[in-house]
């Protein structure tokens, strides 16, 4: 596993709330997160990392984990995937 | 190792720049540990130990900011949180087991939620004082907790795993007979107190775990500082009075700026000291009247070096400053017949003028003229690269 730091576009709510709305891949697909199951503090012991943690749900109920680290964000990769 | 899963099936330590002569072990991994490598030893000596050693340099900012949000989780179990470094607290969680459960409860669940939420691992001593607390937590594995709840728990402990026992003391202590904590706590306080004086009476409470002084809380004023102090290891030893002046005229300008910052006055002024055979010693001075002045500092601290008779034989490598016995007032001072009042008022002009120009234009913009004589010697900004200051159980 590793992790990759992608671009996320986010809304930023008048509560301070932050909530990812797309992922930007490799700087050319914008994939729309179409649900926050969960938000909670987190550390990714797989590819090093801590944060909070959003259980995105993508395309076709695809869920994936996106970790917010001082101020960047990243997935979790299986290293036959980068 | 949070951040590099890779280095964590490798021995690792982390150490300071051996460059500026900081190059010494300051934390190591399991496996460092396994192979003998300890903290505070030079760098060649651990690779000597451990040839494979990986050695990288501290991230003082991710420290900090992990030690704040572990501290965080903390007070959502208690408000009595009192800090003992950036990375130790006393927890006092007697009040809250009616709304956990039970200490074994509170204890596992730091210790999980730390684990996942963080991604640290914690050591965690339960005791019924701050002492045996921190000796548990010695004891303690990683991820682990452990009870002290009677003497008998820890009375065949060395000596010198209890706290504030250093080398020098056990080493005194054990030419009286005295190896364990267990023996500690069977003598007598006097016959302690005849061997090391106040402070052998100091241990025997520990070792019998009367320690009695209270968890400080959130809101408790002594928690937010008890003491304002910086040391530097010096880029070479100091030889002569006119190098330690250096040293001295920064230190005291950190301090002081910084005392001015938390907007408090110091009374007792303290100078540690450490020469190249790593023997250290700390003396301290109470004045007359409290202050906050940059110039108080640097004096009081010249003359505990002349009051005490100190020489050059053994040059010194690290040298300190810090202040204690701080209030929010200033205490009314007495107008002097013979002394010049208008001086603590232009000293005070001087320090706040440094300070804002500092501020706006940088640490270096502006120096005093005794620090300019050996750039090499004054070329670090004490206040703004260290964070971590060491601690003292007694900051009270």
């Amino acid at each position: 596993m590793r992790k990759k730091f992608v671009d996320v576009i986010c809304l930023n709510d008048q509560a301070g709330n932050l909530k990812p709305l797309f992922l930007i891949w490799d700087n050319i697909y914008k994939i729309p997160i179409l649900k926050i199951k969960e938000i909670c503090p987190r550390a990714s012991l797989k590819v090093g990392g801590s944060g909070l943690r959003y259980t995105c749900v993508f395309e076709s109920n695809r869920v994936r984990h996106l970790y917010y680290d001082r101020g960047k964000w990243y997935v979790e990769m299986q290293d036959h995937m980068l | 190792m949070l951040y590099h899963p890779e280095l964590r099936n490798i021995p690792m330590a982390i150490a300071g720049d051996a460059e500026n002569r900081h190059g010494i072990i300051l934390t190591r991994n399991a496996l460092a540990k396994k192979a003998g490598v300890k903290a505070a030893e030079p760098i060649w000596q651990a690779k000597q130990k451990c040839p494979n050693l990986i050695i990288r340099e501290p991230d003082y900012e991710s420290y900090e900011y992990f030690s704040k949000k572990v501290r965080a989780l903390y007070y959502e179990y208690t408000d009595k949180v009192e800090s003992f470094g950036l990375d130790e607290c006393w927890l006092d969680i007697s009040d809250s087991i009616k709304l956990f459960g039970s200490i074994k409860n509170i204890v596992i669940d730091i210790l999980r939620r730390v684990k996942n939420e963080i991604g640290l691992t914690l050591s965690i001593g339960v005791s019924n004082n701050k002492i045996w607390s921190k000796l548990g937590s010695d004891i303690a594995g990683e991820s682990e907790y452990y009870v002290i709840s009677k003497l008998s728990d820890i009375e065949s402990l060395p000596a010198s795993s209890l706290l504030n026992i250093g080398a020098h003391t056990y080493d005194k202590l054990k030419s009286f007979g005295i190896y364990s904590i267990g023996d500690i706590a069977k003598c007598s306080s006097n016959y302690l107190k005849g061997i090391l004086g106040k402070w052998g009476e100091m241990i025997w409470y520990f070792a019998n775990g009367y320690d009695l002084s209270e968890v400080a809380g959130y809101n408790d004023p002594y928690e937010i500082v008890k003491s304002i102090g910086n040391s530097s290891t010096t880029v070479r030893d100091i030889y002569d009075m006119d190098d330690l002046r250096v040293v001295l005229t920064i230190l005291s300008d950190s301090v002081g700026s910084r005392v001015k910052e938390a907007g408090m006055y110091f009374k007792t002024v303290h100078l540690y000291l450490r020469n190249k055979n790593l023997e250290w010693r700390t003396m301290q001075i109470t004045l007359n009247e409290n202050s906050d002045l940059v110039s108080t500092i640097f004096k009081s601290a010249i003359e505990l070096f002349k009051k005490n008779n100190l020489n050059f034989n053994v040059p010194y490598r690290s040298i300190g400053i810090s202040v204690s016995n701080l209030s929010f007032k200033k205490e009314a001072s007495s107008i002097r017949l013979f002394d010049d009042n208008s001086y603590s008022l232009r000293e005070r002009r001087i320090d706040e003028a440094l300070d804002d120009i500092r501020r706006r234009y940088g640490y270096h913009s502006i120096s005093k003229l005794r620090v300019l004589e050996d750039t090499e010697l004054s070329n670090f900004d004490i206040k703004n690269e260290h964070t971590v200051f060491p601690v003292s159980y007694f900051r009270k």
